[in-house]
């Protein structure tokens, strides 16, 4: 722990806390909506078909859940690497861990097309699934970010701090490997049936996870009028800098791979050149707005301490791991499965045809239900208990 | 045509060789015969003594595989939920027409679940749902599953489909339900009472389904003279269903 | 104040829907489980007997679904409207107690709730998404089709 006296105070009170929370409230009551719609009347209302199996809905949820276990990584930063600066977020990251990934779990769950048997994926399991094994790791990783921040805010157990952050560390680094691999190990998939997937999305984790802590910690000290210093941004802003670059490039060595992979530059060609809206999105969604213009704002001279650009900057780091994650889970199911190579085919159950997707207004609800329930969270969370350090001036933080 | 009359001439030739190299039951491909399903008493659990495969000889089957559809889809309810898009209908079984783009080379054959030994869809599975039953036959557990998709997913054939909206007036002996996954079952409730699979025999002429593990019975034989390619064999996966004429 | 107490609880029992055994009776004189054994613990013979018959092959009729249906469930009324689970009336032999006491069971999602009947009368035929049409009203019956016309219909006795 630091050894300048931290102190931590909950969120005060005002009229923006609870405009934030009514807002919260009444998307999240959109998402109870489209639950309870789906659940009555089918995925029938959806876009979701035999062909495009995940949609939307499986878009916001990895998006949180991988988001969620980068959003430890602050933390765990100053825990496992003894970097001090860090180490007054701690808690902070742990809480916003727990409501992202609450958040990304309620849409996946609710999304399910028997969420009622959930009793019965909780206590049936094939241990060859890595979706069996991201259950288990799930909700493991909520009890050890539960322990982690009472390692933090008890003085009793502060002796476990070390062990725990490190547990925490090693289970989350496990867990976003897991939910690569939920697209990883896919055989059938030839975008991204891949070892790849799983260090990629770590790397996406670091990235997304640190773009949203960044906007969060920036806003709520705004709205709490705490101060929050040069130097924790800069040192976040290059850090993210770091993370974008790393993804990007896991990226590229995943596209290089492929392209020399002939049986899959049917989907790469898709994918890269003539795709459509997945090739717009990828270019400029996922390459142009979520890699190279973060990057150029953030080493921007004339920018250098500029708090917008480095929320902007966050921002389309957002912006560009959602497209990623559409361009990947929905244009991945668009190309069709190659069943006999070099043929044309033609069925009436659509083989041999790039497949369509379009979102329907009842995924939207359910994805967006999910981001508000993790800022619910994450606001009431700070309100109710001593998560937030009560000033990251430059003063107040020391460098190690 | 005259490629199909060249390859029938072939294999008459083949099926006359088989004959007189003197076996007994003959592989003639015109019959279905009762034997090919030997009975199992109702209180006895599947066991992996029985491996059921199919045999389908694509340039014998007249239309495609179209009848073979047909009579899945009656018998097991399928392809007409009212309220599902086409891309949301259900599909069990479908025809594929394939053409080689080099030599224009046009044949259509149906395409179910494989029956993979090692499927895919069985080792995503979060809860063990999408089961291979002893026997060999790869089917849903509708009462575990959990509608999660994951299975279809995995499946490289596309064989899996989702239940999209509510049923009602199911055939009782295939349930299917919204929200749950569901394939080719191999009509398992017809094996198991010692009747051929519906598609099966809609298509006597050019499919034999039968005992893989079993030496002796037709389909054994016919794959061991005739051969029988599997779709994606590059994936390693052993599927039960095999192909004459791909 | 106990004599008051007991009253009142049979005041309650004085709704409990009776489930409609007339079919079942036209059809056997008695159910494969004694009536108070049936009441205790026939979801767990039915939880039971549908992993043996899924996952196992066992289709033994005593404790199978369809043959319960087959017996306590007539396709249509008097009047010749079909029966379902989930009709208002409740009338369903299932629903009439289920849907009393709000124990919901999500069997009937997928399993037929009635016996089939040849002629569906509720078949939709969906115009336009098939090249094949399936109505049933139209489509002469054939071979494979005796599985709608004659199987189902030999209540308790087909296996």
């Amino acid at each position: 722990m630091s050894s300048k006296s931290a102190t931590y105070s909950e969120l005060r009170a005002s009229k923006a806390y609870y405009l934030i929370l009514g807002v919260c409230v009444a998307i999240l009551g959109l998402g109870a909506v489209s639950f309870f719609h789906l659940e009555h009347t089918g995925h029938y209302v959806t876009g979701m078909n035999n062909q495009i199996v995940w949609g939307l809905p499986h878009v916001f949820a990895i998006f949180l859940i991988v988001a969620a276990s980068g959003a430890l990584n602050i933390g765990s930063i100053g825990t496992v690497f003894r970097k001090t600066l860090y180490q007054k977020m701690g808690r902070l990251s742990a809480l916003l861990a727990i409501a992202l990934l609450i958040g990304g779990l309620a849409i996946l769950v609710l999304d399910l097309g028997h969420a009622d048997r959930l009793l019965i994926a909780m206590t049936h399991y094939n241990f060859k699934s890595i979706f069996a094994w991201n259950i288990i790791l799930y909700n493991g990783f909520l009890a050890l970010c539960i322990l982690y921040i009472w390692t933090m805010q008890d003085r009793k157990v502060k002796a476990f701090y070390p062990y725990v952050g490190f547990f925490a560390f090693s289970w989350r680094l496990i867990l976003t490997l897991g939910t690569g691999s939920i697209f990883g190990f896919l055989v059938s998939r030839a975008y991204y049936n891949s070892a790849i997937m799983a260090p990629l999305f770590i790397a996406m984790s670091f990235a997304l996870g640190l773009a949203v802590f960044i906007i969060l910690l920036f806003f709520t000290f705004r709205l709490d009028k705490r101060e929050l210093g040069d130097l924790v941004l800069n040192r976040l802003r290059y850090l993210l800098a770091i993370f974008i670059a790393s993804a990007m490039f896991l990226e590229l060595a995943r596209h290089l791979t492929a392209l020399y992979i002939t049986q899959r530059q049917g989907v790469e060609q898709f994918i890269l050149l003539d795709g459509g809206i997945y090739t717009l999105l990828f270019w400029i969604g996922q390459i142009v707005v979520g890699g190279l213009i973060p990057l150029s704002l953030i080493f921007c001279r004339a920018l250098k301490n500029n708090h917008w650009s480095l929320l902007l900057a966050s921002t389309l780091v957002l912006v560009g791991g959602f497209v990623h994650l559409y361009v990947l889970i929905v244009g991945g199911q668009a190309y069709p499965l190659e069943l006999f190579p070099n043929a044309d085919v033609q069925s009436s159950f659509f083989d041999g045809v790039i497949h369509s997707y379009t979102p329907s207004i009842w995924e939207w609800m359910l994805g967006v239900g999910g981001v508000a329930i993790a800022l619910l969270l994450f606001y009431v969370g700070m309100k109710v208990l001593r998560f937030l350090p009560a000033s990251l001036a430059d003063a107040e933080v020391e460098v190690n | 045509m005259s490629q199909i009359n060249a390859y029938r001439r072939k294999f008459m030739a083949a099926l006359g060789g088989i004959a007189v190299g003197g076996l007994a039951s003959g592989v003639m491909l015109r019959t279905v015969e009762a034997g090919d399903v030997p009975a199992k008493p109702v209180d006895q659990p599947v066991s992996n003594k029985v491996r059921w495969g199919m045999l389908i000889d694509v340039n014998r089957l007249t239309d495609g595989g179209a009848s073979m559809v047909e009579a899945c889809k009656r018998e097991h309810g399928w392809g007409n939920d009212p309220k599902a898009s086409p891309e949301q209908q259900s599909q069990w079984i479908r025809t594929v027409k394939v053409t080689d783009k080099l030599t224009q080379h046009s044949f259509t054959l149906p395409v179910m679940c494989q029956h993979c030994a090692e499927p895919p869809c069985v080792d995503v599975c979060p809860t063990g749902a999408s089961m291979k039953r002893a026997d060999g036959i790869v089917q849903v557990n509708k009462h575990t599953c959990i509608g999660c998709r994951y299975c279809m997913m995995a499946c490289p054939y596309k064989a899996r489909s989702f239940v999209h909206e509510t049923l009602i007036d199911q055939r009782p002996h295939s349930p299917r339900g919204m929200g749950t996954v569901e394939s080719c079952n191999m009509c398992v409730h017809r094996v198991d009472k010692g009747q051929l699979p519906a598609c099966v025999e809609a298509a006597p002429q050019a499919v034999i389904f039968g005992d893989l593990n079993d030496p002796n019975s037709r389909i054994s034989q016919a794959v061991k003279e005739l051969g029988g390619s599997q779709i994606r064999a590059d994936l390693g996966l052993n599927t039960g269903v095999r192909y004459l004429g791909l | 104040m106990l004599a008051l107490l007991t009253s009142a609880l049979v005041g309650c029992d004085a709704g409990v829907p009776e489930p409609n055994l007339a079919p079942a009776k036209a059809k056997a004189a008695q159910c494969v489980e004694s009536t108070a054994d049936m009441r205790k613990n026939h979801m767990a013979y039915l939880n039971v007997h549908r992993d043996k018959t899924v996952i196992e092959g066992i289709r033994t009729t005593k404790h199978s679904l369809n043959e319960c249906i087959n017996c306590h469930v007539a396709p249509t009324r008097e009047d010749g409207s079909a029966v379902h689970y989930t009709d208002e009336k409740k009338d369903h032999f299932c629903a009439s107690c289920h849907r009393y006491v709000g124990v919901k069971i999500d069997c009937f999602q997928c399993h037929a709730d009635r016996p089939q009947v040849a002629e569906n009368i509720n078949y939709q035929h969906k115009l336009s998404s098939n090249n094949y049409h399936l109505s049933a009203k139209t489509a002469k019956p054939n071979v494979n089709d005796w599985l709608l016309l004659g199987n189902s219909q030999a209540q308790g006795a087909a296996q």
